[in-house]
C-alpha cells in the first residue's frame, strides 16, 4: 500500500534527479554532428567492436554514448527498436533469425542474409549495413579428454552419447535456433541437462574445464579455446549460418559519412584479427577499448576514446 | 591453481587502475547519487508516515509488522517485480532502494517518537502547545537520535544494495563487480569492493560526526 | 492485468513443477543451501559470540563485526568467492556462510553480555559454578537475541542465495536470472514471487521459533530485549 502511493512522487523526484544529473553532462557541444548511443552484447568481442565503431566516429566529431555489456540480443534488439540504442555490432544470420521470429531464412550467404534482414529492420526505422568478411558463429566445444574418449570430431558424433552429457551455454540457449533448439532440430540431440552460464564467456569455459558441463557453447572467434585445449566440434550439418559482423543502425543516424566509415572498418576486419583481440581481452584481460584503439590506428583510422 | 600469485590475473593490475581512474570516479559518483536520492526520498516519505502511525495507535503493530516482513524480501526479487512495469531504468532502481530505506526509517521514527517520555509530552501540553507545535518542537527533536540512527543504517544498507542494481543496468560501483564476474577479472572486482566498503565507512563516520555536532547530548 | 494472468498460468503449468528445472527441485536446492550455510555459520559464530559475551571481552570487535559486515556488499562477497573457488555450489556456500556469521556473533555476544548482572550474582550466590551459570542462566535468557541473530542471518542467506544463480548455481534465483536474460518477464516475475515467499516464510517461521523459545517468565513479563537492528545486504 505504501509503495503504490509513493510511485508518482518517486518517479517525479527521480526524473528531477536524472534531469539534473544529465543537464550538467550530456548537453553536448555546439557541433552540428549527431549523438549516437552504441550498444553491445555481454561478451568482450561485442565491446571491442562497439568501441571500434565509437572511437572512429568520435574522431570524426560525433558525440558517442556507450551502453556496453547491456545483455543478450533479447535486451539489445528491443533497445534498437525503441531508439534507446542507435547502433550495435550484429551478426548477420543470428540477427535475421531473431527479427524474423526463427523462420529459418538464414543461409550461408552473408549478403543474402543482410538483404532479408533489412526487410524486417526497415519496419521500425533501422537498417543493416555491409557485412564484414569476418564472422563469428556459435560453436560447440568439448574437452580434449572427452573428445578422445567418445571419439568426437563433429557435432553428429554426439548423437549416441548426448543423453549422458550436460550442455552449457547462455540462459537464452534453449530457445535459440543456433543453440540448443537447433541442436535438437538439425542434429536430433537431446542432452541430459542444460546449465545456464554465459555466452561463451568465462563461466562456460570454466565449467567445461572443471567438468561441470560436457559440451559448451563457445564462439568461433574465441581466442581462449586453443589455449585451453578444447576441441571445437565441426558443424557437419551446417547448423550455424553465416554470422558475419554487420552494424545495425537506426536509419535517422545513418548519414553517408557514418555508413561509409562503419563499412570501411568492417571491410578490413578479419577473423584472425578478431581471434587475436578476443584472446587479449579474455585471457590477458586487456581493455576492449585499448584493443579497439590499437586496431583502428594499425588500419589507418583515427580513434578518439 | 595459485590463487594469490596468478600471473595473468593478479588481484590488482596496476595498468588497469591507471587506465580507468576516470571510470572509477564516474561509478563512485553514480553510487553516491543513487544512495543520496534513496535516503532523502525515503526520509521525506518515512517521517510523515511515521508520525501518522505514531498518532494512530491502532496502525502501529500491523504496519510495523508488515514493514518487517517486506524488509525480508530480497532486492533482486523486488527489482524483478518492478521491471515489467517500470523497465530497466534508474527509476526502477530508485523505487526499490527507496522502498527499503522507508522500511528502516519508518520503524526508527515510530520507535523514536514512542520513546519521548510521557511527562515531557504532558508538560508541553500543559504549557499550551498545540499538537503540531508539540510535534515539531518537542517530540521530533527528542526522537532525532533514533531517526538519525535509522538514517545511518539506511545509508550503509543502501550503499550495499546499490551494487545489486548493476544487474539491471544501473549500479555505481556494482558495475565494477559485475565486470569482474563477466570477464573473470579480479582487478575491477577488488576496486569495486574496496571503494564500496570505504564509501560505507566514510558515510557512517561522517553521519556519526554530524550527529555529534547536531545532537551533542546523544551518543 | 494480463501480465499477472500469464504469471498465474506459469504457476499452473505442470511443466514448471517437474525435473531439475522445476519449482520443487529449485526450492529444495535453495532451502538446503540456505539451511546448511546458516547452520555452519551458527556453529562457528555461536561459540565465539557466547564466549565473548560470557567473559565480557572483545565487545567492540563483536559489535563492530556486524557494522563491518553490513558495509560489505554481499554481491561482492559472492563474486570474490567465485574468483577463488570457481562456479556452482562451492562459492555460493562459502559466500553465504561468511555473510551469515556477523549477525550471529553480534547478537549472541549482546544477548549473553546483557543478562542482568544481578541475576548472575544471585546465581553465584546460590553456589552455581561458572559453566552452570552459562548454560542454566545466561543462555536461556540470551535465547531471544540469539534467535533474532539467527533469523537475521537466515533471511540474508535466502536473499543472497538468489544472487548465487549468477555463478551458475541453481536455486530459485535461477528463474529471475534466466528470465531476465531471455527477456521472459513472466518467468522472472514468477521467480521473484517464489523467492519473496520463501524469504517471508523464513522470517515468519523463525520469528515464531524465537517467540516460542523465549522463557515463559520473560515472555509474560514483556521484558524480552530488542536486539541490534536487522541487516540487509541483498
Amino acid at each position: 500500500m505504501t509503495l503504490k502511493n509513493l510511485r508518482p512522487l518517486v518517479v517525479a523526484l527521480g526524473t528531477l534527479a536524472i534531469v539534473a544529473a544529465c543537464g550538467g553532462g550530456g548537453g553536448g557541444g555546439t557541433t552540428a554532428k549527431e549523438t549516437l548511443t552504441i550498444g553491445g552484447f555481454n561478451f568482450s568481442e561485442s565491446s571491442i567492436l562497439a568501441d571500434m565503431y565509437g572511437q572512429a566516429l568520435k574522431a570524426k566529431g560525433y558525440t558517442i554514448a556507450y551502453k556496453l555489456n547491456l545483455g543478450s540480443r533479447e535486451v539489445v534488439a528491443p533497445a534498437l527498436k525503441t531508439g534507446q540504442v542507435d547502433l550495435y555490432p550484429g551478426y548477420a544470420a543470428t540477427e535475421l533469425e531473431f527479427f524474423n521470429n526463427k523462420k529459418g531464412e538464414a543461409g550461408g550467404d552473408p549478403q543474402a542474409n543482410v538483404t532479408k534482414l533489412n526487410t524486417y529492420l526497415s519496419a521500425f526505422g533501422a537498417e543493416a549495413l555491409t557485412p564484414s568478411p569476418a564472422s563469428d558463429e556459435n560453436a560447440f566445444a568439448v574437452t580434449k579428454a572427452l573428445a578422445t574418449k567418445d571419439n568426437l570430431v563433429k557435432i553428429s558424433d554426439l548423437k549416441p552419447v548426448a543423453s549422458q552429457l550436460v550442455l552449457g551455454g547462455p540462459p537464452e540457449c534453449p530457445t535459440r535456433p543456433y543453440c540448443e533448439l537447433g541442436l535438437k532440430s538439425v542434429y536430433g540431440l537431446t542432452f541430459k541437462d542444460f546449465k545456464s552460464l554465459d555466452a561463451g564467456g568465462s563461466l562456460t569455459k570454466g565449467a567445461l574445464e572443471k567438468g561441470d558441463i560436457d559440451v559448451g557453447l563457445v564462439f568461433s572467434s574465441d581466442g581462449a579455446v586453443a589455449a585451453k585445449n578444447f576441441v571445437v566440434l565441426q558443424d557437419d550439418k551446417q547448423l550455424e549460418a553465416a554470422d558475419n559482423i554487420v552494424p545495425l543502425i537506426r536509419t535517422n543516424k545513418a548519414n553517408s559519412e557514418v555508413t561509409s566509415l562503419l563499412n570501411s572498418i568492417d571491410a578490413k576486419l578479419t577473423l584472425v584479427d578478431l581471434t587475436a583481440m578476443n584472446k587479449s581481452a579474455d585471457i590477458d584481460k586487456e581493455d576492449p577499448a585499448t584493443l579497439a584503439t590499437n586496431w583502428l590506428k594499425q588500419h589507418g583510422f583515427s580513434a578518439t576514446t | 591453481m595459485n590463487l594469490f600469485l596468478d600471473a595473468t590475473d593478479p588481484w590488482i593490475r596496476v595498468s588497469y587502475l591507471q587506465n580507468h581512474a576516470a571510470d572509477f570516479e564516474a561509478d563512485l559518483a553514480e553510487h553516491v547519487e543513487l544512495t543520496l536520492i534513496a535516503v532523502l526520498v525515503g526520509l521525506l516519505i518515512a517521517l510523515p508516515l511515521g508520525v501518522l502511525i505514531y498518532r494512530r495507535r491502532g496502525l502501529r503493530n500491523p504496519v510495523l509488522g508488515v514493514t518487517g516482513v517486506l524488509y525480508s524480501i530480497p532486492s533482486l526479487a523486488l527489482f524483478a517485480f518492478l521491471i515489467p512495469y517500470t523497465g530497466l531504468t534508474y527509476v526502477t532502481a530508485e523505487i526499490g532502494l527507496v522502498g527499503y530505506t522507508i522500511l528502516i526509517l519508518v520503524r526508527n521514527t515510530v520507535v523514536g517518537l514512542e520513546a519521548v517520555p510521557a511527562d515531557v509530552r504532558d508538560a508541553a501540553r500543559g504549557m499550551g502547545y498545540r499538537p503540531l507545535k508539540q510535534l515539531l518542537w518537542v517530540e521530533l527533536p527528542l526522537a532525532l537520535p533514533s531517526i538519525f540512527a535509522g538514517v545511518r543504517i539506511a545509508t550503509v544498507t543502501t550503499i550495499g544494495l546499490v551494487t545489486v542494481t548493476a544487474l539491471i543496468g544501473e549500479g555505481g560501483l556494482g558495475r565494477l563487480i559485475l565486470e569482474g564476474l563477466i570477464r573473470d577479472f579480479k582487478t575491477p572486482l577488488v576496486v569495486g569492493t574496496v571503494l564500496s566498503i570505504l564509501l560505507a565507512a566514510v558515510a557512517d563516520l561522517g553521519l556519526a560526526g554530524i550527529q555529534r555536532l547536531v545532537m551533542p547530548w546523544s551518543r | 492485468m494480463s501480465f499477472l494472468v500469464k504469471v498465474s498460468a506459469w504457476f499452473l503449468d505442470p511443466v514448471h513443477w517437474q525435473g531439475s528445472a522445476g519449482v520443487p527441485n529449485r526450492l529444495l536446492e535453495h532451502v538446503l543451501m540456505a539451511g546448511a550455510a546458516t547452520l555452519v555459520a551458527a556453529l562457528i559464530a555461536l561459540p565465539i559470540g557466547i564466549a565473548l559475551g560470557h567473559f565480557g571481552r572483545g565487545g567492540n570487535a563483536a559489535i563492530n563485526i556486524s557494522n563491518v559486515g553490513r558495509a560489505i556488499p554481499s554481491f561482492a562477497v559472492l563474486v570474490l568467492a567465485f574468483e577463488v573457488v570457481g562456479i556452482g555450489a562451492p562459492p555460493a556456500f562459502i559466500a553465504l556462510t561468511l555473510l551469515a556469521i556477523p549477525p550471529i556473533v553480534t547478537n549472541s555476544y549482546v544477548g549473553v553480555k546483557e543478562v542482568d548482572p544481578d541475576v548472575k550474582d544471585a546465581a553465584r550466590g546460590m553456589g552455581m559454578r561458572e559453566r552452570k551459570i552459562l548454560f542454566a542462566v545466561e543462555l536461556p535468557l540470551a535465547v531471544p537475541l540469539i534467535m533474532a541473530g539467527i533469523r537475521t542471518s537466515a533471511v540474508q542467506v535466502v536473499a543472497t542465495a538468489t544472487l548465487a544463480a549468477l555463478v551458475a548455481w541453481g536455486g530459485l534465483g535461477r528463474y529471475i536470472i534466466d528470465g531476465f536474460a531471455q527477456q521472459d518477464y513472466v518467468q522472472m516475475f514468477a521467480g521473484a514471487v517464489l523467492v519473496a515467499a520463501l524469504a517471508v516464510a523464513t522470517e515468519l517461521a523463525l520469528g515464531a521459533v524465537e517467540f516460542m523459545l523465549v522463557p515463559r517468565g520473560l515472555r509474560e513479563s514483556g521484558a524480552a530485549p530488542a536486539g541490534p537492528p536487522q541487516a540487509k545486504a541483498a
